[in-house]
């Protein structure tokens, strides 16, 4: 089941695991420049509220009552973050993750199964955040903030009928018997971690288009497609919305102003580097490497 | 007044042991000095001589020792502040609602929590 706490989507799968629980946060980000360099990860500015679309049942869309979940407000060209957090215990999940149901790591069209080749979800932990669209090895294009309509966003570019917008993630929880024997021989993973590196050679509304180059390893699947539970899976919309229709649905201001000049300012200095885990990271999408960037569309 | 049964501090003083077994940090003098407190008086407290701290002490206990907040604050007859003005906004409707799950197995509670209701997309 999912639970909306603390403005985090809080997974947790008691009918499997008491350990398997996954948090789930959005969180605001710079935007970095789209100038073809590779920029480190952007300063944070706290986790977008998040409300049940079930609370204002007679002020969203009808659409977005059919297709449940939460919404949040974003301003245009904002930046966002999927951030995991995950307990001590460390229950591995493997998470879908789509904006316009276009598949943030591979480009392809939602489904609700996990594929494996080219892997279509990340794992968490150890992933710890996703902050674009998988364009290449260790490399994501920034999620941004785009009102549908203007072409910008992935689901726009790349689906025959774009009407979706918004965020979906999908959490399928380890299966119980392997994270007993994770947890008693954790060395066991690690030599799985390999055999998978060999499997995988590859790797109004508002939608999410595509910013400038973030450096960030997708990491691969280090325990082998058979351990996750894909008959136990979560999943939940994410329904993106301006702050004028934030205002006009929820009758509030929306709690943060964008970010201003002197946050970017600030930022040119506290950009810090990530040490990455030697873990094999995901190859990319040449499919959402393609497309075009919110920059060069402005270019036209 | 002093709870007649001192399930506030055997509890404490039971969970503070255990961790102390393993980790020296949690001496009754470190552990008052984390959340600001003479460590007479935490003793006091956990041989029951004197009544449970404030909310805001218990929070930082609950924190320090690794244990659920609600649960001390329930230990000790308190409710957490957050707790009481939702209670406070619908009084007759959530006393009629703990009253109704006072019987309730845990898994019954559990299907009541709400849910992010998934759609059909």
């Amino acid at each position: 089941m999912i639970e909306l706490m603390n403005d985090s989507l809080c997974f947790s799968f008691p009918q499997v695991h008491p350990d398997a629980k996954l948090e789930i946060s959005f969180i605001r980000t710079l935007r970095i420049p789209d100038d073809g360099a590779a920029y480190p990860d952007p300063p944070r500015l706290g986790a977008f509220p998040m409300v049940h679309v079930d609370d204002y049942e007679n002020s969203v869309p009808a659409q977005w009552l059919e297709w449940g979940g939460v919404m949040l407000p974003m301003y245009q060209s904002e930046a966002l973050l999927v951030q995991f957090g995950f307990g001590k215990t460390r229950y591995p999940f493997a998470v879908k993750l789509a904006a316009g149901k276009i598949n943030a790591l591979t480009g392809d069209a939602w489904s609700n199964d996990l594929t494996p080749y080219p892997q279509d979800y990340a794992v968490s932990p150890p992933q710890e955040e996703i902050s674009g669209y998988c364009v290449g090895r260790g490399v994501v294009r920034q999620f941004i903030a785009m009102p549908l309509g203007l072409g910008s966003t992935a689901e726009e570019q790349l689906a025959d009928n774009p009407k979706y917008g918004g965020v979906q993630v999908c959490a399928y929880p380890m299966k119980a018997e392997e994270f007993e024997r994770f947890s008693k021989s954790p060395d066991e993973f690690e030599v799985m971690s390999g055999v998978n590196e060999e499997q995988a050679p590859f790797h109004a509304k508002m939608g999410l288009g595509l910013g400038g180059l973030l450096g960030q390893d997708v990491k691969l699947d280090p325990f082998g497609y058979d351990v996750w539970d894909r008959q136990n899976r979560s999943r939940c919309f994410v329904h993106l919305t301006d702050s004028a229709l934030w205002t006009a649905v929820t009758g509030q201001d929306p709690p943060a102003a964008p970010p201003r000049a002197m946050h970017y300012n600030l930022a040119g200095l506290p950009y810090h580097e990530e040490i990455y885990a030697p873990t094999p990271v995901h190859e990319g999408s040449r499919i959402l490497g393609k497309l075009r960037t919110i920059e060069a569309q402005a270019g036209d | 007044m002093i709870p007649k049964e001192n399930v506030f501090g055997e509890f404490v003083r039971e969970k503070r042991l255990a961790l102390h077994k393993e980790d020296k940090n949690y001496s009754l003098r470190k552990v008052a000095m984390r959340i600001q407190v003479e460590p007479s008086y935490l003793s006091k407290v956990e041989r029951g001589e004197q009544p449970p701290p404030s909310e805001a002490k218990i929070v930082l206990l609950a924190e320090d020792l690794g244990e659920d907040k609600d649960v001390l604050l329930a230990l000790s007859g308190k409710v957490s502040s957050d707790i009481q003005e939702v209670i406070r906004k619908r009084p007759a409707l959530f006393a009629q609602l703990i009253r109704d799950l006072k019987d309730m197995p845990d898994n019954a509670v559990l299907r009541i929590i709400r849910e992010v209701r998934d759609g059909n997309w």
